[in-house]
């Protein structure tokens, strides 16, 4: 089809028009998009800044105490071992009591059903348990006697589990001290309704016991050889 | 004048109304962006302000800080207390994770965000990836600037947003994930490229290893006990 003059100068002007609105309407969709992320990266910055800030004017006003009583002249190595006693306690370097938890998990002992990855316990299952009970706000936590710090490791070495550089064997006993009420339902996780499944179908045990008194022993120092005291920071 | 085509004369109608119905309705939409835009950069500048408030109060804190720790450090000195009790203390707030410290160790960046991989790192990968650098013995391990320490717990809330000591830890800029971790450099390379990275490869997600000197951050929570009372022996 021939077209006019006119014609063709129509079809130039809406075709024009049609891509001045079809980059209008690219600009408008990328401008709405490009907002949402910047907005989401400042959030979780000034929570953790936030968080700093309370850290620090807690901790300068304990040193502020700290001075003070120099200052005036009490007992020193009082306060220096006062001190010490709480760090203690925060790293789990004495042993506790209280109310909680115990959790026995068990592998399976139906040797019918022969070899099967489902008879056992799992080193993920345990430490899918601890973050739980820690979730749960727990304050104290052992698995067969060994305290979960820091440095605490659960890796599987094929038929044991290393716990705190020690040989651990099932039955795996668990236990937490903490609000029972809540280190309870915070349980009511995947893993644990996962090893009631377990426990229906293949015989592995799973109990829980709620506790007046649940002791948990004092996890080991450890030495540094490599991490040194921060100058700067915090 | 021209005289123009009958059989034209609808189809150029129905464009013309169809282009002046996107006209207006472009217009309309451009009016609304526009003000929410202005809205989105009010915000922006609020949180900003907001941000960089806290920052200066951060600064002015940390500077307190320092000072304080001067002075503690000359009148524990003028009163005499025993240096091995204070070397002590040291080492136990390096445990419980309130001193920030530093070292030789290795950073591991972790990208997931790759085609390749159609799950994303969960948590249940982090606490792995941690616990191997534990059982390599390292000696402090933060992750995207959190420290782990003994009560750490490692949680998804909602669907994406991963919390670590109940901070949220997503970055919608740069790597997704760093680990960083202080100890002896060749076995924490050697105990992760061998136990965790090629998994990780193997799911489609971009991994590399540093060996570095680190700064590690302390344990900015609190530890509270209600419950557990100590057994003196």
């Amino acid at each position: 089809m021939k077209l006019g003059n006119r014609e063709r100068s129509l079809l130039g002007l809406a075709s024009i028009l049609i891509g001045f609105l079809f980059i209008v309407l690219l600009k408008a969709q990328g401008a709405a998009g490009s907002q949402v992320t910047r907005s989401e990266t400042a959030v979780p910055s000034l929570i953790q800044t936030e968080q700093a800030n309370q850290q620090l004017s807690d901790d300068n006003a304990k040193i502020q105490q700290e001075l003070d009583k120099y200052a005036e002249g009490q007992s020193v190595s009082g306060l220096a071992n006062q001190q010490l006693q709480e760090a203690k306690m925060n790293a789990g370097l004495i042993a506790v009591n209280g109310p909680g938890l115990r959790i026995t998990l068990d592998d399976s002992k139906s040797v019918s059903k022969g070899v099967d990855a489902n008879n056992y316990i799992h080193e993920q299952y345990i430490r899918a348990i601890f973050n739980a009970l820690w979730n749960g706000g727990a304050e104290a936590v052992s698995v067969n006697d060994q305290r979960v710090t820091t440095n605490t490791e659960v890796f599987c070495a094929g038929s044991y589990i290393q716990i705190n550089g020690t040989r651990q064997m099932p039955p795996y006993v668990i236990e937490a001290i903490g609000d029972t009420n809540n280190l309870s339902s915070a349980l009511n996780f995947y893993v644990w309704y996962q090893l009631g499944d377990l426990q229906k179908q293949y015989g592995i045990t799973r109990k829980l016991e709620v506790l007046d008194k649940v002791i948990i022993p004092a996890g080991k120092l450890r030495d540094y050889h490599y991490a040194a005291p921060a100058k700067e920071g915090t | 004048m021209q005289r123009w085509k009958r059989s034209l004369a609808l189809p150029v109608t129905m464009v013309a109304i169809a282009l002046g119905l996107l006209i207006s309705v472009q217009a309309q939409t451009q009016k609304n962006v526009s003000a929410a835009e202005k809205i989105s950069a009010e915000r922006m500048t609020q949180m900003k302000s907001v941000l960089s408030n806290s920052q200066a109060q951060n600064t002015k804190l940390l500077e307190d800080h320092r000072v304080l720790l001067e002075k503690l450090d000359e009148a524990r000195k003028k009163v005499g207390t025993d240096p091995q009790l204070l070397a002590q203390l040291v080492q136990l707030k390096m445990l419980e994770g309130t001193q920030a410290v530093e070292g030789p160790g290795i950073q591991i960046s972790i990208d997931d965000r790759t085609k390749k991989a159609p799950f994303p790192l969960s948590s249940d990968d982090i606490a792995k990836l941690i616990n191997t650098l534990k059982f390599a013995g390292a000696e402090a391990i933060s992750i995207n600037g959190q420290r782990i320490v003994g009560s750490t717990a490692i949680v998804l809330s909602g669907s994406s947003t991963i919390l670590v000591n109940i901070m949220p830890i997503n970055r919608a800029e740069g790597i997704p994930y760093e680990l960083d971790a202080i100890g002896d450099q060749d076995t924490l390379l050697d105990y992760f490229s061998k136990l965790e990275a090629p998994g990780l490869k193997q799911s489609g997600m971009t991994v590399s290893i540093a060996k570095k000197t680190l700064l590690i951050p302390s344990y900015k929570g609190a530890y509270t006990f209600k419950q557990a009372q100590p057994i003196t022996s």
